[in-house]
């Protein structure tokens, strides 16, 4: 069997080659693969798809009693509709929450000072209530009877 | 919703007290559990103590009837139900196109209280299914991320999960659809794959396929996880994380399910035939590559088996990716079907199946939706997310993916914020978890390592009294944060409630309407009922014949055959788009030319919806443009969808709408005869106009029932003989001499003989000339 293999290595010379993995090659590390996912999380709450099934305009808008017509940023009363930009803006508040509470992690590192450690958590928390209660106010306006009755 | 926030408050100070007594530790877990299952119950029940014990909406309607079916004649019965009653003339056969899981489970249930003698109706069991399913949901997630994480994050996942509105906005009392028990089957089936993976054991892998069986037969995305198992076990091979445990779970898995999942009737051989499964079998194929590799490498652990792996891999890959494009070229499997090409290609539904576009629940999700059915688990999510990235093992990295997937479905349709809440609500849990951890935590450990410091002083002195001054710094500092850690938890509390105080009002607000059964409210706060399908569909079937054939618009189908009991031409389970695009078209056609196709399908009545009285905006008319859409599809010679627009393009009913829209049928159908609706009389509420075509007569049809709010309008069509002949009043009758009659004869034959005539006169003579005689007079 072992001579049967050698034959074509009479005539043939095994070449010396070595394959080597493209040094650009490297698993992504943890904070570009988050990074990377926290983008498309961010252009997908936004409702992007719907941007570009849709296409509603950027900016929708009005006309007032005085025949002036006024932008109105978010679509009122429909739970499945939205603008461009009012879905940018509250994914945009989405992220920030989600970064608030990373920061907040951070804090917790024990070779961080005591006063950065003050500041990152005054951080973290003016990021999850910013984005917490605006998100609220941005529901309110785009259903006025939001938790009410 | 007191039950939620003891609950999570009491989950949330578990972790650090009661770490070391597993008695504690599983007395909270199962308290916790139970009071989620509560809570998650009680809070599915709004439509059942507003309305009534009902069942919801559409879909549900064919499920509980064929619930009934099962329950009244036996299982096999049921399999073999060829229903006439549905797409008329062409019938369905139910047995072999319907997901059965659903009506098992709710038929052992019955059998099983019916063992026991508790006397409880179907209709009961299907109503409370779901809710009761919902707090299995919890439990399957709890199972889940502790498997994941920690039993901390479990059990918030659990009490999030239970009242999370994304997930109960289809599992509310009366929505009895196959999604309430395939959420659970769902969560099951990954818990016990992530199980099997870890250990690696047969037993679990046939428990997963079991689930997956299970899940198979309850609702159609059970493709998601066929597709999502294989993609995790490709990107451990791409990562280098094969072994043994992976190789055994999977392609037990993989065997077992796939014959499992063969024997419901519905799926058949779809899962060796379509190219939603061929992902399945295509890393089960480089599976048995690499492990074939790995098995010779074993053989002579010499040589250069790093590359030659990696390259083998990489030509079992492409391999196998070639001959599933070869297979699917050839004609040997199915390519994508058009509902799942549309994940995709997210414009091709748009363009190619405006019957999938125009359902509301297959639009793309909106910003406010996410935060509608998430809330702040919204937010946490990607720091949940990032814990698992951070510390990535092979469970995690299923989590991630299913994140992933579950996040880009979800935005394509809004239906698929279903499969996304388990996993939010899993990655909230852990990130909350952390959070609480980290709060709580940190109270007692100093204290535990001063103490176990002091302890272990005693022994060595000399050694450790270097390491003490290193470590002095660390437990004083957290010190500071003492105010900062309740202040943190406050806050997190705050959020907790505000969250479970939105839940409960979305549910309560947005997804607990029978739809069956409309509520208004009046200015001062009192209710009014409006029952009018239920009345229009109580009259269908007292008053018409027990055959007697309606039409109406395909979203009505399954509740004219469950409430009505009559046969309907179209329903919801919109196979047949043809059938479809023709009642459609009938719809869009004028009268007379409707007419020739009611005639063709035996219509007998016709039955549209019309809200414009009360100001109800799901009707008909706001439907009627994706029945032009869905019609142009199949006729684009008799339909253009162009002509029911004004010239500038807007889609009105008032008087300035086009001459086609005015003179369709659904048109005049929704407004013959209609005087209501406020200050002028028949001002259209819905649409805020006043309708540009009235005081028309409708000459094929006659109005049978029209209910008490106008919302349900039922029709006859009229046997050609009742319009044929109309009807003359006396004084315009004129008689027929004899000179006509001769006239008559004079065209019809050709050279006027004697013979001809004397023979005409022969077979009727007596009584022509008495008819003339009488009249004349």
């Amino acid at each position: 069997m072992e001579a049967l293999f050698a034959i074509p290595f009479s005539v043939l010379e095994v070449p010396n080659i070595k394959i080597k993995k493209p040094t650009w090659l490297q698993p992504p590390s943890a904070m570009t693969t988050f990074s990377f996912v926290l983008l498309s999380y961010f252009l997908v709450t936004g409702g992007i798809i719907y941007d570009v099934i849709v296409e509603p305009p950027s900016v929708g808008s009005t006309t007032d009693e005085h025949g002036h017509s006024r932008p109105v940023a978010f679509m009122p009363n429909r739970v499945n509709g939205q603008y461009i930009m009012e879905g940018l803006a509250s994914s945009f508040l989405f992220s920030l929450g989600g970064l608030g509470f990373i920061i907040l992690d951070r804090t917790h590192n024990p070779s961080t000072p005591k006063l950065n450690r003050i500041l990152l958590i005054s951080v973290a928390f003016l990021c999850i209530l910013v984005s917490f209660f605006t998100t609220w106010i941005f529901m309110r306006m785009k259903l006025p009877g939001y938790l009410q009755n | 919703m007191t039950q939620t926030t003891t609950a999570r408050q009491g989950n949330g100070s578990d972790k650090g007290i009661f770490s070391n007594t597993a008695g504690f530790s599983t007395l909270i877990t199962v308290t916790v559990l139970s009071l989620a299952w509560l809570a998650g119950f009680a809070s599915r029940l709004f439509a059942v103590i507003r309305f009534e014990s009902i069942i919801h909406e559409f879909d549900p309607w064919f499920n509980y009837r064929s619930t009934a079916y099962m329950v009244e004649h036996g299982f096999y019965n049921f399999l073999n139900w060829f229903d006439e009653r549905a797409w008329y003339p062409l019938g369905r056969i139910v047995g072999g196109t319907v997901y059965p899981g659903l009506m098992i489970t709710s038929g052992t249930i019955h059998w099983i209280l019916h063992t026991l003698n508790i006397p409880i109706h179907i209709r009961d069991i299907c109503v409370f299914l779901a809710p009761v399913f919902s707090g299995l949901t919890a439990i399957a997630t709890y199972l889940l991320t502790s498997e994941l994480w920690s039993r901390g994050a479990g059990l918030f996942a659990a009490c999030f999960i239970a009242i999370v509105p994304g997930y109960s906005s289809r599992s509310v009392a009366g929505s009895y659809d196959n999604e309430g028990i395939a959420i659970f089957a769902l969560q099951f089936t990954y818990y016990l794959w992530l199980k099997s993976l870890k250990n690696g054991s047969v037993f679990w892998s046939i428990c997963t396929a079991l689930s997956y069986f299970y899940m198979v037969s309850a609702w159609g995305g059970y493709v998601f996880i066929i597709n999502l198992i294989p993609l995790h076990v490709f990107l451990l091979l791409i990562m280098g994380r094969f072994s043994q445990r992976l190789f055994v779970s999977y392609t037990v898995f993989y065997i077992v399910g796939l014959l499992m999942s063969m024997q419901i009737p519905f799926v058949g051989f779809q899962p060796i035939r379509t190219s939603e499964h061929m992902a399945a079998s295509g890393v089960f194929a480089l599976l048995m590559a690499i492990g074939a590799l790995k098995y010779l490498h074993s053989l002579n652990p010499k040589g250069q088996w790093k590359q030659l792996l990696i390259l083998g891999g990489l030509a079992a890959a492409g391999a196998v990716f070639l001959a599933v494009v070869l297979l699917t070229y050839a004609g040997v499997i199915a390519p994508w079907s058009g509902r799942f090409y549309s994940l995709w290609d997210t414009t091709y539904a748009k363009i190619h199946i405006p019957i999938i576009a125009s359902v509301s629940e297959h639009q793309p999700t909106t910003w406010s939706s996410f935060f509608f059915d998430l809330h702040v688990l919204v937010c946490t999510f990607p720091v949940g997310l990032w814990y698992c990235i951070k510390h990535i093992n092979d469970e995690r990295v299923f989590v991630a993916l299913y994140a992933l997937s579950a996040v880009y479905f979800a935005g394509v349709m809004v239906r698929l914020m279903l499969t996304l809440t388990p996993v939010v609500c899993v990655l909230a849990g852990i990130a909350f978890s952390i959070l609480c951890d980290l709060v709580l935590r940190e109270e007692e450990l100093p204290t535990q390592q001063d103490e176990t410091e002091e302890s272990k002083s005693l022994y060595d002195k000399a050694g450790k009294l270097k390491k003490r001054t290193h470590e002095q710094p660390a437990p004083v500092d957290p010190g500071l944060g003492m105010n900062v850690r309740s202040v943190t938890l406050i806050l997190i509390m705050i959020l907790l409630m505000l969250f479970s105080v939105h839940c409960t009002w979305a549910t309560s607000n947005a997804y607990s309407s029978p739809s069956i059964v409309l509520a208004s409210y009046g200015n001062d706060g009192t209710r009014k009922i409006l029952d009018d399908f239920r009345e229009a569909y109580g009259w269908l079937s007292q008053n018409t014949a027990e055959d007697a054939r309606v039409m109406s618009w395909w979203d009505y189908g399954y509740q004219i055959a469950g409430m009505g009991n009559r046969t309907t031409l179209v329903d919801n389970n919109t196979w047949n788009n043809s059938h479809i695009a023709l009642v459609g078209k009938a719809m869009a056609s004028n009268e007379s030319a409707a007419y020739d196709i009611m005639t063709m399908l035996d219509v007998d009545y016709v039955l549209v919806i019309f809200g414009g009285a009360i100001g109800y905006s799901g009707d008909d008319i706001n439907k009627f443009i994706w029945m032009v859409r869905i019609a142009e599809g199949e006729h684009p010679k008799d339909i253009h969808e162009a002509d029911y627009f004004t010239e500038r393009g807007e889609y009105r009913v008032d008087s300035e709408a086009s001459k086609t829209m005015l003179n369709c049928l659904m048109y005049k159908l929704s407004y013959y005869r209609y005087d209501s609706g406020g200050s002028p009389p028949g001002y259209d509420r819905t649409r805020g106009a006043l309708p540009g075509n009235r005081g028309f007569k409708l000459t094929y049809l006659e109005e049978a029932y029209t209910t008490e709010h106008w919302l349900v309008r039922i029709y006859r069509v009229k046997k050609p003989d009742e319009f044929n002949r109309p009807r003359l009043p006396l004084a315009k009758r004129t008689v027929p001499t004899s000179n006509t009659i001769s006239k008559k004869h004079a065209l019809g034959g050709g050279p006027m003989t004697t013979k001809r005539r004397k023979g005409m006169l022969k077979n009727k003579p007596t009584i022509v000339k008495g008819k003339k005689a009488v009249k004349l007079e």
